[in-house]
């Protein structure tokens, strides 16, 4: 844990400097795994402090400092979750944007290692992007918690409340619904390399 | 790798024998949480959250009150009716004597008096 649950017991009685500490440990965390869930960039703070806003008013119901943690992840999966339910909308695929063949090309005139490792990385957030855009927002937040943040199978029965038999299942089939996708990127992919070697 | 020693991901990989698709998905996954670090905080993120968290509070006041008001209210309303109703009820006429007794004298002055005749008078 980032903080004492001393701290977290000072908060529960209202101390707002206390409270303050605890958001100010656990907000870039937090921050970032809102960023992957939800893919909004412009979004992230907001669904963060609606994050904190609800830690806040339900704070004084926590009794144990261990399932800290656990509860505050289920309140950024929830948050996001709310996030994504309204605003129904998905991540752009920004892979239509800029052919790959365009950010080769543009690395190649730059000639900067830096900018192709950007490039590279961008190429990373828009494929795996466009691949969770493709499921539904369980399975976009089911995968990106278990295989983006690395959170363990026993962190994820923490936070869902299910058994680890149910999770294996909902993660094996999620997994099939992007796997299902891959196809279709990868072979995007191909022909945007094949189309730039004729070149 | 000792067994204790891998991670759930680790066991799972070893476990199934996995497709190119699934490695490469694995690997994007992974290069995914390089390529996108946690984000720094803007410099207005607390004061904006406790703004946030302050209007939460000021519209939960509002709706206390709002509730104590019609709560009162209905109270206030509810003994008043019952104040009404009790002032407006008439009393009951009470009577020592049967029913009948008592529709006789209420309708004494409208009633033609009783007239019984025998039955050996009708028979006759």
């Amino acid at each position: 844990m980032l903080v004492e649950f001393e701290l977290l017991q000072q908060a529960q009685r209202g101390d707002a400097s206390a409270f303050n500490q605890v958001v100010t440990a656990y907000r870039r965390r937090i921050l970032g795994t809102i960023s992957r869930l939800i893919g909004r960039p412009e979004d992230v703070e907001d669904v963060a402090q609606e994050v904190f806003l609800r830690l806040y008013f339900s704070l004084d119901q926590l009794r144990t400092p261990e399932v800290f943690e656990p509860w505050l992840y289920r309140l950024t999966v929830n948050a996001s979750y709310d996030y994504l339910r309204k605003s129904k909308r998905r991540p752009e695929s920004r892979m239509s944007d800029l052919s790959e063949q365009q950010v080769m090309m543009a690395d190649a005139a730059a000639g900067s290692r830096a900018q192709t490792e950007e490039s590279e990385r961008h190429r990373v957030r828009d494929t795996v992007q466009s691949l969770l855009a493709s499921v539904s927002e369980e399975d976009r937040i089911l995968l990106t918690l278990k295989e983006v943040e690395g959170l363990s199978l026993r962190e994820l029965e923490n936070i869902y409340h299910v058994n680890e038999n149910s999770l294996k299942v909902r993660l094996f089939r999620a997994r099939q619904r992007v796997l299902k996708n891959v196809k279709g990127v990868t072979k995007r992919r191909d022909n945007s390399a094949s189309s730039g070697d004729r070149l | 790798m000792d067994e204790s020693t891998m991670n759930d991901r680790q066991l799972e990989n070893r476990d199934q024998a996995q497709s190119p698709d699934e490695v490469w998905l694995n690997d994007m996954f992974h290069a995914y949480r390089d390529a996108c670090p946690d984000p720094e905080p803007s410099v207005n993120f607390m004061p904006a959250m406790w703004a946030k968290i302050e209007a939460r509070e000021e519209s939960s006041t509002i709706f206390s009150r709002v509730a104590k008001g019609l709560v009162t209210a209905a109270l206030g309303a509810s003994v008043l009716m019952g104040l009404l109703s009790a002032s407006s009820s008439q009393p009951v006429a009470t009577s020592e004597g049967s029913y009948i007794q008592a529709l006789a004298a209420d309708h004494a002055s409208t009633l033609e008096p009783l007239q019984v005749e025998r039955i050996s008078e009708l028979e006759q």
